[in-house]
């Protein structure tokens, strides 16, 4: 096996390990920990499908961002909350009902069939960039590459997510405030 | 070798964990991270298939917006999760099947 | 309509005028006028007809009752000797007891009930006399009997009279029945029911003739074998009315009637009509049917006489005594003496009736001694009574005149009737051979047995000393009994005069030339002589009734009793030969079952099967109920119900639960999903 080979699979295991322990574990604090630690197993998983930038962007965005407002979120909870939270932490892993069981190991085993099914054949536009040799190459610069095609190709659709960001700004900050009368 | 197979079998692991995540877990934050996964998942998805889109890079574009959509999303779902704490006093989305009055 | 026949209607509807008077008037003491003026008034008019029509012209009227097509049927009155015979005796029997009822019947409560029916039967039995028609004769012959019942049952409160009244009704209606065949018989055979056209001198029943077995009269013909079932059918009616054995058992209970009554209609006149009956159709019987009448009379004569000989009831005894008399009455008509039979008729009419009038008499006074003492013994019962012969000396003296009437004592007109019926029977046995020889000496025996018995009932009341019992012993016989009133007594006195011989005979002891046969006989075979037997045979009897009186004095007044009660032969008299038990179970239980089985069925067959439609109506009405309300009502119902299930079904999914949404349309898309792979393959 390559190191490429191991390293693609350590950084799997990891993720899909620590994504399992997340949705298992009681305590929400250890769980967000671990949603934590696939993050970033994910965030590397991108850079062997040679999208740095959007790694970068992911534990940026994703870790800095979304993960942070998760845990201050649960953790400036007033304390009933938490109590409620920390409630059933009677066992360690909380026994999963067997209809969610069952829909996603379906889902799951779906899916893979799925996968492997497209592995047999492969689509004809993957074939064809193979053979012409237009995909991304590792020694591309691909920040460079983003930039130009966000402002010309894709610029609408970046300033309709600018206008997007600002609104979800706005809402969540109005139905998060504070009313006089409570 | 690593195949783009690899990277959908994995992609397709952590959707299915994620969703389990939203279905069964009795806390609306971790429903929320459930969600968080799945797009997560979708996100990688993207990005393996980007790989052999150098003409337009669309898969890595398209991750991007991803990205930032879900942080829009998940500072909106908090913000609705207090409303609703405040409400019902509870965030077990079981607990909550009552319509507007 | 000549002056005879006006009386004779007078004499028939004067006693009917009381009675419905009576009945429309209701409670008031009027009716006792009524009923004693109408009976004097036909008294009256009976004389009047007898002097016009004894010995002379027969006198017959006749009017259209009704027209079918061109049949006319006429009704009318018949008057010749034997129907004046029997409309004089029966108001002069009548009118002494009416008189006698004023005091007997004085105290109880709904005597114009008693006066109504009274005045019925004297209406009807006069109507019977005479009348010339079988059917009208008939509807007489029911009436008599319907009085009867009326009468005996007049205490219709006790359950004995009650029940004995309706055992005189039905077995006179079995008599009835062969009345209503024979009158049947008659008219197929002769096209007429007039009495006189019938049975009148040289009628048509004389002129059919029975050649080689067919009874042939004109053109019509039937075998010979039905003139002797016609003869046997009227004989039945006789044997009913008149109490012949089989079909005397009525008579003995009919005396739960008022003593008034038992001397009117079940001795004197009533039973009287059997025997009326069979005169007037006299010429109808052949020899089979003759022989019968012969038999019949000789086994109820001895029976009667057996069964007096120990019962207890006074009453009783003369019952017995009336039936054993009517026997002897048969007898004479079944050996042809029709005359010597009508002549029997009146005098037994006479001593009878004094002898039942005695009896009342000692029986109302018996009954107020035990008011007066405050005991308790049955009035009627012969043990509790004696030495009233000084108390009631009058009484005594009818009753004892009475007796040795019926007897046959001389001196009596009961001797000389007694004495021309044995006579006549001794010649007529005598000529002929075979077992019917036995029925003379039979006869002689019967006059014995009355002999006895009589003078038991006379020694045991009015001899030797009262024998009331009471708690320690017998009743102090210094008592006081009251003789009976003057009421009472005058009728009774009247009467027992007439049962001596001066009525009847210039002399006493010789039984030719009695006006009375004379005047019935012509027409019927009578002797002129009867030789040896004449002297012979009523020393005998003579010297047999005082052996035996006083063997019973001995008995009863002497106390030196020597029969043994418990002894089979005296128990079978006691118990009058237990053939009402008999008649009880052969007859009665079978018919009252089949009553209660026609019952049964009615009920539960009959009104079953209507009543089973009408349930089978509801049970259908029912189902179509269930139907409707289960089945049609049920599938709107269902639909309904459908419709709200479903409904239940699927609110089922709407749980309001974010997560039970999420499962659905997870699962929806898993199998868009397994469509998909599926159809790719």
């Amino acid at each position: 096996m390559t190191l490429q080979a191991f390293l693609f699979y350590l950084l799997a295991t990891i993720a899909i390990g620590s994504a399992l322990c997340m949705v298992t574990l009681r305590n929400m604090a250890r769980s967000l920990f671990l949603f934590f630690v696939v993050l970033f197993a994910v965030a590397g998983l991108y850079i062997f499908a040679l999208a740095d930038f959007i790694a970068i962007t992911q534990i940026m965005v994703y870790v800095g961002g979304v993960l942070v407002l998760l845990l201050f979120a649960f953790m400036l909870s007033n304390k009933t909350l938490l109590n409620e939270l920390s409630a059933g932490t009677r066992h360690f892993v909380s026994l999963p009902a067997w209809q969610g069981l069952l829909i996603s190991g379906t889902f799951l085993t779906l899916m893979i069939y799925a996968v492997t099914s497209l592995g047999r054949y492969e689509p004809s536009w993957i074939a064809r960039a193979q053979e012409q040799a237009t995909t991304i190459a590792v020694t591309d610069n691909t920040v460079e590459q983003l930039g130009i095609h966000l402002m010309t190709r894709f610029v609408l659709a970046f300033e309709v997510v600018s206008v997007m960001i600002m609104m979800a700004l706005v809402g969540a900050a109005h139905l998060a405030r504070k009313e006089p009368n409570r | 070798m690593i195949t783009l197979t690899h990277f959908l079998a994995v992609s397709a692991c952590l959707f299915a964990i994620g969703l389990f995540a939203v279905l069964v877990r009795r806390n609306a934050i971790l429903v929320l991270v459930g969600i968080e996964l799945m797009i997560n998942a979708a996100i990688l998805n993207l990005v393996a298939f980007g790989r052999y889109d150098a003409q337009f890079y669309g898969g890595q574009v398209f991750a991007l917006f991803a990205i930032v959509l879900a942080a829009a999303a998940v500072a909106v779902a908090l913000a609705i999760i207090l409303n609703v704490y405040q409400q019902y006093n509870t965030i077990d989305p079981n607990e909550i099947q009552d319509l507007k009055e | 309509m000549t002056y005879p026949i006006l009386a004779t209607l007078v004499a028939v509807l004067s006693p009917l005028g009381a009675f419905l008077l009576s009945a429309l008037m209701g409670r008031r003491s009027v009716s006792r006028v009524l009923s004693i003026a109408s009976i004097a008034g036909s008294l009256l008019a009976a004389i009047y007809v007898f002097g016009q029509v004894w010995e002379q012209d027969i006198l017959h009227a006749q009017w259209t009752w009704f027209t079918i097509g061109e049949y006319q049927m006429r009704v009318g009155i018949l008057l010749d000797n034997l129907s004046v015979v029997m409309l004089l005796l029966v108001p002069l029997i009548a009118l002494p007891v009416h008189i006698y009822s004023v005091a007997y019947m004085a105290g109880d409560p709904g005597t114009h009930r008693y006066w109504m029916y009274l005045s019925l039967f004297c209406s009807a039995m006069l109507g019977l006399v005479v009348s010339d028609n079988l059917l009208v004769m008939y509807v007489f012959w029911e009436l008599v009997g319907f009085a009867s019942y009326l009468l005996i049952g007049y205490w219709f409160t006790k359950e004995s009279a009650a029940r004995a009244n309706m055992k005189a009704f039905i077995i006179n209606r079995i008599g009835d029945v062969g009345f209503l065949v024979g009158i049947g018989l008659v008219y197929a055979q002769f096209g007429s029911l007039d009495v006189r056209y019938l049975f009148g001198e040289g009628g048509a029943v004389t002129q059919a003739l029975v050649p080689d077995g067919i009874w042939q009269f004109e053109d019509h013909s039937l075998p010979a074998v039905w003139l002797t079932a016609t003869g046997m059918a009227f004989f039945l009616g006789a044997m009913a009315k008149s109490a012949q054995f089989p079909l005397h058992v009525w008579l003995a209970d009919a005396m739960e009637g008022p003593t008034a009554v038992s001397s009117l209609i079940h001795a004197a006149t009533m039973v009287a009509a059997g025997v009326y009956l069979l005169a007037r159709l006299f010429s109808l019987f052949d020899a089979n049917v003759l022989t019968i009448v012969a038999w019949v009379g000789t086994a109820t004569a001895l029976l009667g006489a057996f069964f007096a000989l120990t019962q207890h009831d006074i009453k009783k005894i003369l019952a017995f005594s009336t039936v054993s008399q009517l026997g002897l009455m048969m007898v004479a008509i079944g050996t042809g003496h029709v005359a010597i039979a009508m002549f029997y008729l009146v005098v037994h009419a006479f001593f009878k009736c004094v002898l039942f009038l005695g009896a009342g008499a000692v029986i109302r006074e018996m009954a107020r001694l035990r008011d007066r003492y405050r005991l308790a013994f049955d009035p009627q019962d012969i043990r509790a009574m004696g030495g009233l012969g000084k108390r009631m000396p009058i009484t005594a003296a009818s009753m004892g005149v009475a007796a040795l009437a019926l007897a046959g004592i001389p001196l009596t007109a009961g001797y000389l009737s007694k004495d021309l019926l044995l006579v006549s029977v001794f010649k007529w046995g005598l000529q002929r051979d075979g077992l019917v020889t036995l029925i003379p000496f039979l006869l002689i025996a019967v006059s014995g047995m009355t002999t006895f018995y009589i003078a038991r009932c006379i020694f045991k009341v009015f001899f030797g000393k009262l024998r009331v019992r009471v708690s320690q012993g017998y009743l102090d016989t210094r008592v006081h009994v009251d003789a009976a009133p003057k009421s009472l007594l005058i009728p009774m006195a009247i009467l027992a005069l007439a049962a001596l011989f001066p009525l009847f005979s210039r002399q006493p002891l010789h039984i030719d030339d009695l006006w009375l046969v004379n005047g019935l006989a012509a027409g019927t075979v009578s002797e002129a002589s009867f030789g040896v037997l004449h002297s012979l045979l009523p020393v005998f009897t003579t010297a047999l009734s005082a052996a035996l009186a006083l063997l019973a004095w001995r008995w009863y007044v002497r106390g030196r009793y020597q029969a043994d009660p418990s002894q089979w032969l005296y128990r079978l008299s006691l118990n009058q030969g237990y053939l009402d038990a008999a008649y009880q179970t052969i007859f009665v239980r079978p018919f009252i079952a089949l009553g209660r089985a026609a019952k049964a069925f009615d009920t539960h067959v009959v009104d079953g099967a209507v009543s089973g439609v009408a349930n089978a109506g509801r049970k259908l009405a029912a189902a179509a109920g269930w139907w409707d309300f289960r089945v049609v009502d049920g599938l709107v119902r269902l639909v309904g119900k459908t419709a709200s299930w479903l409904g239940n079904v699927f609110r089922r999914s709407q749980t309001g639960r974010v997560q039970y949404y999420m499962y659905l349309m997870v699962f929806a898309v898993l199998l868009v999903l397994i469509y998909h792979l599926v159809n790719q393959g």
